[in-house]
Order: structure tokens, then sequence, then C-alpha cells
């Protein structure tokens, strides 16, 4: 095995940061279903000027390579600030967050990230959203539009693919957005909600059309989001949080293959039974 | 023949604010008038020194023609030579406005340090400088200097503000996207900031046009448009001063009407709606 391209190093936290393109083969030699990435102990204190709010404690898991994986759990739980940690776009008070061997130091281009408001650029037009993180490691300019171009076919987007970003809906939003993340070959994708702000038959559109893109492409996936539906229905595990300071209550892997049925009696007994411990911690939003 | 305006159709609502600004140009044209017969009555001058609006506009026609009754020089030298001090006056403004305000919006000392200067210096008329510019820099220079001091208040509170309102998430994505710190300065700070930028511009160029006749009447040399009244006041030629007058008001209106649908264009471009 080759020695890694990239390492983040660096005195001061967040200020070296993974730039490359297709980081996913850096870890080429681990095998599917093994281990890619290790959170120990994560511990997430927020400060301000009177009190200290615990948001996330005592947080450990193993992720695996290929998988889906969704955080779920109350309202204001520390779901969110789980997936920032990863992404380095937030300093942990404490515990460790590796990628095979690499200790995470701050964001890089090796944990993609969409958005629920889908941030994306809006001076740009969609083509050029999609090549921002190529054209930040450097590609060759015919490559960027070919692999592009690539991404925004598989979303279904080619038409759009010269507009401008208000012109589109949340739905096209989201999916430049995925697109976005994917063409970088990120080793890990995180999705903060990224359904959250579509209505009911967009994000179903959208929750069908992201499993396609798993099923095609292997792809590692920490999937935030409130809906347990949603969970269960993209999932290869779901982790249950409890609420604040949160830590992990329950992992619950999800056996059915995929596309899968939502109307399955076993689904909708898991759906049941999750919602109850939701509901049971007081501070339900579904 | 029955016509009947329709809100809903392009044109018959640009033939309605045609004709209305037509009339409410004409109406100010009869209150000018009074107003010229009033002062002219009780004051008893013998030229007014509130010409007549018949007599500016034909000294106006005359000046287009055969150039100032004095020098005769034509009217594009005066008129030039103003929109050069003005355009050299913005440049410089926006050379300075444009790294500081970065800095300021991009790092919280510098803009700590340097905020009370602007909000010192900021209340300031441009013009009060004046005076005291004209004697340093000399004429030319000292009208420049005062656009200079016009335009660099607005352009820089804008360019900070802008900084200041970009979406964090979009500085969030960019890092995810592995972008360096020079590379979100350059790739998503500056693009952001365009739309502000361009809003400043447009509020600094009515207030710098403003600046530069202002300035001229400190002057002491043959050049500008302001100074071109302010020599005509002088020779108590006030058909002419006020024909002048007339051409400051165009060439504000052009200067604004320009900076604003260049802004529009841009913020569209830029993808905000302002």
């Amino acid at each position: 095995m080759s020695e890694p391209k990239i390492k983040i190093e660096g005195e001061k936290w967040g200020k070296e940061r993974t730039r490359a393109d297709r980081t996913d083969e850096l870890y080429a030699h681990i095998p599917e279903g093994d281990t890619l990435m290790k959170i120990e102990n994560l511990r997430v204190v927020y400060r301000t000027d009177d009190k200290e709010t615990v948001a996330v404690d005592d947080f450990t898991i193993d992720i695996k390579k290929g998988e889906l994986i969704s955080i779920i759990g109350p309202s204001g739980c520390g779901k969110t600030t789980v997936l920032r940690s990863i992404a380095g776009l937030l300093q942990p008070t404490s515990g460790t967050i590796k990628i095979g061997d690499n200790e995470v130091k701050g964001p890089g281009s090796d944990r993609g990230m969409v958005f629920q408001d889908f941030a994306l650029f809006p001076w740009r037009t969609v083509k050029q959203n999609v090549q921002f993180g190529m054209e930040m490691a450097g590609v060759p300019k015919a490559e960027r539009e070919e692999r592009a171009m690539r991404y925004i076919k598989a979303v279904g987007l080619e038409r759009f693919a010269d507009s401008r970003i208000h012109e589109l809906s949340g739905g096209m939003k989201q999916r430049v957005g995925i697109a976005r993340a994917l063409v970088m070959h990120p080793a890990i994708t995180l999705m903060d909600e990224p359904f959250g702000a579509l209505d009911a038959q967009t994000r179903n559109i959208m929750q069908e059309q992201l499993v396609k893109i798993i099923t095609h492409s292997e792809r590692t996936i920490i999937f935030v989001t409130h809906s347990v539906d949603e969970a269960l229905y993209l999932s290869d595990r779901v982790v249950i949080l409890t609420k604040r300071p949160s830590t992990i209550h329950t992992i619950i892997d999800v056996p059915w293959d995929r596309p899968r049925d939502r109307t399955n009696p076993e689904f909708t007994k898991l759906r049941k039974d999750i919602l109850a411990y939701l509901e049971d911690q007081n501070v339900m939003d579904d | 023949m029955g016509f009947k305006y329709d809100k809903h159709n392009k044109y018959h609502r640009l033939g309605r604010s045609a004709i209305i600004t037509v009339v409410s140009l004409l109406v100010l044209m009869w209150v000018w008038w009074v107003v010229s017969t009033i002062v002219q009555k009780t004051l008893n001058f013998n030229t007014s020194p509130l010409a007549y609006p018949q007599d500016a506009f034909a000294a106006l026609f005359d000046l287009i023609k055969n150039g100032d009754p004095l020098e005769h020089r034509p009217l594009s030298d005066w008129v030039l030579s103003s929109l050069v001090k003005f355009v050299k006056g913005f440049i410089l403004a926006l050379v300075i406005a444009l790294p500081v305000g970065l800095l300021m919006g991009n790092f919280k000392p510098v803009r700590e340090f340097l905020t009370p200067w602007v909000e010192v210096l900021r209340p300031i008329a441009p013009i009060a400088w004046a005076p005291i510019f004209v004697i340093i820099f000399q004429a030319t220079n000292g009208s420049i200097m005062v656009v200079f001091v016009g335009i660099v208040f607005p352009l820089l509170t804008n360019i900070v503000f802008g900084v200041q309102k970009i979406d964090p998430t979009l500085i969030d994505a960019a890092k995810t996207l592995g972008a360096s710190d020079a590379q979100i300065f350059l790739k998503v700070l500056v693009p952001s900031t365009v739309p502000y930028l361009m809003n400043g511009i447009k509020v600094g160029l009515g207030v710098g046009w403003m600046c530069i006749v202002a300035a001229e009447l400190y002057n002491t040399t043959l050049s500008g448009i302001g100074y071109f009244v302010k020599f005509m006041i002088d020779n108590s030629s006030y058909d002419y001063a006020f024909a002048g007058i007339i051409v400051i008001a165009v060439l504000g209106l052009l200067t604004t009407g320009v900076a604003e649908y260049i802004s529009k264009v841009v913020s569209r471009r830029m993808g905000v709606d302002v």
C-alpha cells in the first residue's frame, strides 16, 4: 500500500485542510464492511458567558465502509453537533475521530457534506457549483467539466446545467448539493437533514433517488434526520440518541434489502417502537 | 372610440408613467416661473438672480451651440473636466475602500480599530474639506480629494456590511469541499460581497457627483461645470448659470441611472435580488 497522499497535520486545529480530490482512494485498502471511521468518547461542550451546555457526551461508534448510517434523536439533541464534529466544522471538547489512521483535525474534502439549506453558491451556475471542489483541488478543466456533467446527469439535472441557483426548486437545489458532494469522491459523505427543507412528496422522490445512487456506487454515508421513516427507509443502521447531553441509546440494524417497502408490517412496527421511545424522551417533532 | 387603461399591459403602464413624468416636469417649470416672477417683483433687481426657465433654456441652447459667453469654450470642455476629476476620485476611493473594507469585514481587530475612524470622519460633509483640500492639493487634485472623501465612506461601509452578511454555511460548504482560507477569501467572500459593493457604488456615485460640483465652487482655475456656474454668477449671467445647473442635474441623473442599472444586472448575475 502506498503512503497516503494527504496527511492532516499542523499545530493549529482546522488550519491544515485536506484539499485532494478522490480521497476515497486513500482508503481503498480497507475492505467493504470493515471499520472506516472510529469515533471515540466524543464530547462537545458549548460555552456561553454564564453557562456550559453539554451537547454530546461519551459518543463512541465505528462506522463501516460502504454503509449508510442514520443518526436520529429527540429534537434539540446533538445530532447536528456530532455531524459537524465529524466534518471538522466544530472542534470537539474531547475525544477523537479517526478515518483510517488519520485523525480529524479540521474540515477537509475527505468528508463531503450536504446541508439542510443547500448552501449552494448563488453566483455560480449548477455546473459551476458541482465543479467547486474539483476547482479547489486543481483538477484539470476538461476532467472537471466531464465529471460534473456525469453527476448532474445522475441527479437528472442535465437540462439545468447552466441555470442559476435561484431558478431551481428546493428539490433541484438539493440534487445539486448532493452532486457537488459526491463528485469529489469523499471518503465519507455527511448529510445534515438534507431533505428537511423539502415538502413531503419531493422528500420521497429524493429518498428514492438517493437509494438509486448508493446502490450504484459504494458510498459511506452518515445521515442526520429527525424522520424515523426516512432513517428506516434509507439506512443500514440507525443510531438513536438520547436527549441532551446526547449519548447513544441504541443502534438498530435494519435488515431489509433496498428499495424498501414502507408498508411492510415489520417496518411499521419498528417505526412505531422508535417513535414510542422518542416520545418517551418527551421532545418529539415528527 | 373608448380607451381603457389596462394595468396588465406593459405599454399602457409605460405610457402612463411617461405622461405623468412629462406633466410633473411641466408643472415644475411652471412653479419655477412663478417663483422667479415673485423674486423679480419683490426684490426689484434689474436681472433677477433667479433666472426665468425660458431664459435658462435659451441660454442652454446657446451654450450647446456657441459655448460660454465669456471664454467661448464649448460646453463639453466644462463638463469633461468635471467628469475626469469625478472618475479619478471614484477610482481612488474604490482602490482604497476595496482592500480596507475586505480587511475590516474579515478581521475583527482591524474592524474594531478602524471603526472609530470611520464613525468620526463619515458624518463630516465632504464639502467641508474643500477649502482645505484646495489649499493643500491645489484646485484640481483638491476637487478629486473631495470626491474621494464623498465616495469612500459609502463604499467602505457597504463592503464591510457585505462581508459580515455572508451566509456562514457557504463558508462551511467551501471548507468541506476543501477550499483553503485563501480560496475561501477569493472564491466565496469576494463574490458574495459584490452586490453590496455595487450598492455602495450606486450610493457613492450620487454623492460623488454632488461633491465634484460643490468642490469646484472653490476653484480658481477655469475648469469644471461647478466652476462654470460660479463663473457665470460672478458675471451676473444668471441665465447661463441656470443652464449650467440644468446640465448638472441631467448628468447627475445619468450617472445614478447607469449605476442603478449596472448594480441591478450585477446583482442578478451574482444571484441576489436587490
